[in-house]
Parts: C-alpha cells; sequence; structure tokens
C-alpha cells in the first residue's frame, strides 16, 4: 500500500503521463527511466504524452488485490499514446463496452487510499464522446 | 571455471500446508536433498524465496540453516520474484564454479496460504512496477491477461487452442505425487471455467501454493565421491527485461525467455533440437505459450497451433512439463525454479515418480514478473 510521501514524489508524473526520450538512439520509454533501456545512453529528456490515445489492450478484473476490494470489475488497459504505452484505469464505460481500438482520453480521478488514509488523484481515461459504439 | 553438478533433490508435495510452516517444509526438501548426498555437510545455503516479507519473515538462510543442523556455515537468500528459485541456483552455480565453494545447498521455498488470498494477489503484484502498475490496483493475473489479449489478437489465437495447454499439464500432473492439483480436466471446464482477470479464467492460472524444494550442488571431484548418478549443470543462463509492461520491445515476445535460453545452450554447447525434456513455467496459459517460443521450441505466435497439433505431449521429443506444470504441480512462487530443476534432474536419472521421459539432456526455465527475471537451465546425463 503506497503512502503519501511516495505519491507526493512522483504526484507529477502521475498526473502529467511523462516519458523519456533518448537523445542518442530515440528510443521513448513510459515509465521514464534513468537510462535508455536501449542503448544504455543518459543524454534523455522528458516527453509529454498527447493525452488522447486508443487501448491497445485490457483486462477486466473479477478477482482484487488488497485495497481495491471495493473497485470491481476493475477495467485496467494498455492504451497506444503516440509513440508510447501507458497503462491505466478506464472510467466511465461498462465492462461489456471496452473493446481494443477504442478512443479514450486522460482525466484525474480519485485512486484507492493509501497505507496513511490520503486519496491520491491519479491520471486514468474514460471514452472519448462518440467512440462507445463500433 | 569447475563443474558443477547436482548430486542430490528434495522436494515436499505442493499443496496448501495449514499443517506445516515455512522452515517444516523447507527442512523437510532439505534433509531429503541432503540425504541423496550421502549425509555430507554443505558449505553455504542459498535460499530462494519471493515473498516471505507476507508472514514476516525475512533473513530465511539463517533461519532454515539453524533449523536444519548447519548452524556456522554460509549463506543467503535470492529473491527475483516468481524467479527467485532459478536465480538461487545460478548464485548456488558460482560459488562452486569460481571455486570458492564444493557443496552448496540451494533450497527454494514459499509458504502462501498463510494470509487471505487479497493479500498474497498483492504480494505477487510486487512482481509488478509499484509506482506505475501496482498503484492501478492490477493484480499478477491481470497483467498476464493483457499480454493474453494481445497476443490472442494479433496471432488470431482462438479460446479453444488457449486451453489445450491446461488440459495437457491436468493430465501430466495427475501421476505426479507431488502435484497440488492431480486432477484431469476437459477443455469444455477449462474454457467455461470462472474469469479471474478477462480474458484469463481460473483453469488459465496456477493454484496458490506452498511448498519447498532443495538441490544440492558439488563440484567434480565430491560428485564422484558421493554418487554414481551425477548430473551435470551443462549451460545456465539469466536474462532480464523491464518491470513494467509498457516500456518493452515487444508486448508478445519474452525477451529474457530468448537471451537467458542463447545463454544456457551457449555455454552448454548444445543447440535447441538436442533437448529431450524441459519444465517451462506455466504460471498462465499466456506465459507457456511466450516461454514456448521464447525458448525456441516453436515459431513466434505458433504455440497454440503445434499443441494443436499434438506436440509436446509424453512420447514427442521435446516432452514439456511431465510434471504437471505450474497449473497442476503448482507454483510455490520461490520455490518453482528448484523444483523444476529437482524434475529434471529426476528425469535424467530415471527415478521421477510421475511420467517419465527417457532423456540425455533437459531445460528448466524459471520466469519471475511478467518474463522480467529469467533463468534457464540445461542439465545432463
Amino acid at each position: 500500500m503506497t503512502t503519501v510521501q511516495r505519491i507526493w514524489r512522483f504526484k507529477r508524473r502521475l498526473i502529467k503521463l511523462t516519458a523519456s526520450k533518448c537523445l542518442k538512439c530515440g528510443y521513448i520509454a513510459y515509465p521514464p527511466k534513468h537510462a535508455c533501456p536501449r542503448c544504455g545512453s543518459r543524454d534523455l529528456v522528458s516527453l509529454d504524452l498527447p493525452s488522447r490515445g486508443r487501448i491497445e489492450t485490457y483486462t477486466i478484473l473479477n478477482v482484487p488485490i488488497k485495497g481495491f476490494e471495493n473497485s470491481l470489475p476493475l477495467i485496467i488497459a494498455l492504451i497506444r499514446l503516440g509513440d508510447a504505452l501507458v497503462m491505466s484505469e478506464v472510467i466511465n464505460v461498462k465492462p461489456e463496452e471496452v473493446r481494443e481500438g477504442m478512443e479514450v482520453e486522460a482525466t484525474i480521478a480519485p485512486s484507492a487510499r493509501t497505507l496513511d488514509g490520503a486519496i491520491p488523484y491519479v491520471v486514468k481515461f474514460k471514452p472519448v464522446e462518440g467512440s462507445r459504439k463500433p | 571455471m569447475n563443474k558443477v553438478f547436482v548430486i542430490g533433490v528434495g522436494m515436499t508435495k505442493v499443496g496448501r500446508h495449514v499443517d506445516k510452516s515455512l522452515r517444516d517444509l523447507a527442512a523437510e526438501a532439505s534433509f531429503k536433498a541432503i540425504e541423496e548426498a550421502k549425509g555430507e555437510k554443505p558449505e553455504v545455503i542459498v535460499v530462494g524465496n519471493m515473498l516471505s516479507s507476507l508472514i514476516e519473515q525475512e533473513n530465511l538462510a539463517s533461519l532454515i540453516a539453524d533449523h536444519i543442523g548447519l548452524r556456522g556455515v554460509s549463506g543467503f537468500k535470492v529473491e527475483g520474484a516468481c524467479g527467485s528459485g532459478g536465480a538461487a541456483i545460478l548464485a548456488g552455480y558460482s560459488l562452486i564454479a569460481s571455486g570458492l565453494f564444493k557443496r552448496v545447498l540451494v533450497v527454494g521455498v514459499e509458504k502462501l496460504n498463510e494470509r487471505p488470498t487479497p493479500d498474497t494477489s498483492r504480494g505477487l503484484a510486487w512482481a509488478a512496477d509499484a509506482d506505475y502498475e501496482l498503484i492501478y490496483g492490477v493484480s499478477f493475473a491481470g497483467l498476464n491477461a493483457l499480454v493474453m489479449r494481445y497476443y490472442m489478437s494479433k496471432h488470431k489465437i482462438t479460446r479453444e487452442e488457449m486451453g489445450l495447454w491446461p488440459v495437457l499439464m491436468h493430465e501430466n500432473g495427475y501421476y505426479n505425487p507431488y502435484a497440488h492439483l492431480r486432477k484431469k480436466v476437459t477443455l469444455e471446464e477449462v474454457i467455461n471455467s470462472p474469469i479471474i482477470a478477462d480474458p484469463i479464467r481460473l483453469y488459465d492460472a496456477c493454484p496458490i501454493s506452498d511448498g519447498a524444494a532443495a538441490i544440492y550442488l558439488a563440484s567434480e571431484d565430491i560428485a564422484r565421491k558421493l554418487t554414481d548418478t551425477p548430473i551435470k549443470i551443462a549451460g545456465i543462463g539469466n536474462a532480464l527485461d523491464s518491470t513494467d509492461l509498457t516500456s518493452r520491445y515487444e508486448l508478445d515476445e519474452l525477451l529474457a525467455a530468448r537471451l537467458s535460453t542463447q545463454k544456457a545452450l551457449s555455454m552448454a554447447g548444445v543447440s535447441i533440437d538436442d533437448i529431450d525434456v524441459a519444465e517451462i513455467h506455466d504460471a498462465y496459459s499466456i506465459v507457456a505459450m511466450l516461454s514456448i517460443e521464447g525458448i525456441g521450441f516453436a515459431p513466434k505466435g505458433k504455440a497454440p497451433k503445434l499443441l494443436s497439433e499434438g506436440r509436446f505431449k509424453p512420447g514427442d521429443r521435446p516432452t514439456l512439463n511431465p510434471s504437471g506444470g505450474l497449473k497442476s504441480r503448482g507454483h510455490p512462487v520461490g520455490a518453482t525454479g528448484v523444483y523444476q530443476v529437482a524434475e529434471i534432474v529426476m528425469q535424467l536419472r530415471g527415478d521421477f515418480p510421475g511420467i517419465k521421459v527417457n532423456a540425455e539432456l533437459g531445460l528448466a526455465q524459471n520466469i519471475g514478473g511478467v518474463g522480467s527475471n529469467i533463468t534457464t537451465i540445461i542439465l545432463s546425463r
């Protein structure tokens, strides 16, 4: 279970969707790395990813991990944002409506409580209006 | 580099051991392995374990050593998520290969059924990226489900084809007295079982298991002195990939499976076609497919097709998971890599108590995380 100071430390990244881009080989990584995973270069820049993209793959969890017992069914997706993939929760959608290729956009929403009782706000995704029907 | 041999193995039945503690399980497996090594005292104990913190017990090497009469020996614990056992064997192997020691006991042990399932499930998800993945509440099954849907979509694999693996594993494990789930299942039961993390269903997933396995590693002179059936560790390789799924090169390929296999094959001086039997890490049906393809037993995206043609069953070469694999033998997380090697050793000696494979050369692949820490080991008679 995460803590307030942990959330505080990477709060910008949780709401900004910042990847790292290697200036040597161009590899884009999300989460951002301290060195390029492909070529090892430490010559990296931060890259803000677009806030709109498409679901590449998703799952609907029916069995919870501790702390998320009241969050079921939980829809988790890998979302393609430009040249990067991010993992997030998809909200404002029924489980049977989710599909690969669905267009989604970032929004800020509350997460599960931390160990010390705070409710952090994180980036989640919701369907872009008009993208619900195939 | 000195040669390294396995001169003793031991394992407990895998299962839900409400009546046995972590130290009980570790002692049972260790005593069997030491007994096979004619009671020779190990100089070092290396423990493979992922989640003993869940039961508020760390410092496992000293705990176990002291409980099995080895106070004063050297030792430490190795952690690499579900790949802890394989990583512990790599550490033990290195201690002998380097010439520093001649007698090393590697013990893999895990006690998962001490806590409510949501607690254990959260612990297993610690193998993921805590800051970027766990924060959304994704379970380990959920992470693998993301990969499974992508794989099925990209390679046009049907639900029925993905269900062939669990059926085969339950068939094999039925004959393994050490297996957790000793019952045969039908394809209909697999594809109609409850959904855990869509598209992963109950029978795509390994059980939550307790268990311990031990192998006794020795230098060549000690091995010749103590046994007539030493099994050689011919090659061993480990490779790491990203902890997170999102920055992977490919979602439908286990880079570390391929790299660790290449390292092990190169060290052993053999090709993948020489392998007679293998124990692979099928935590979920999808992981079995990716492991088969990463090792090179099937081209990318083709493992389900080969299974539907009847490949990898007993009688085929290679035979995969005669133990029943993680699906049926079970998955006592940090112990699994040691079980796999103990099982291959018994196959090569001809004394595995379940389905037997006539084999000269065997392979074990132990996977941590969603392919982020993989050890591949090649053993020869």
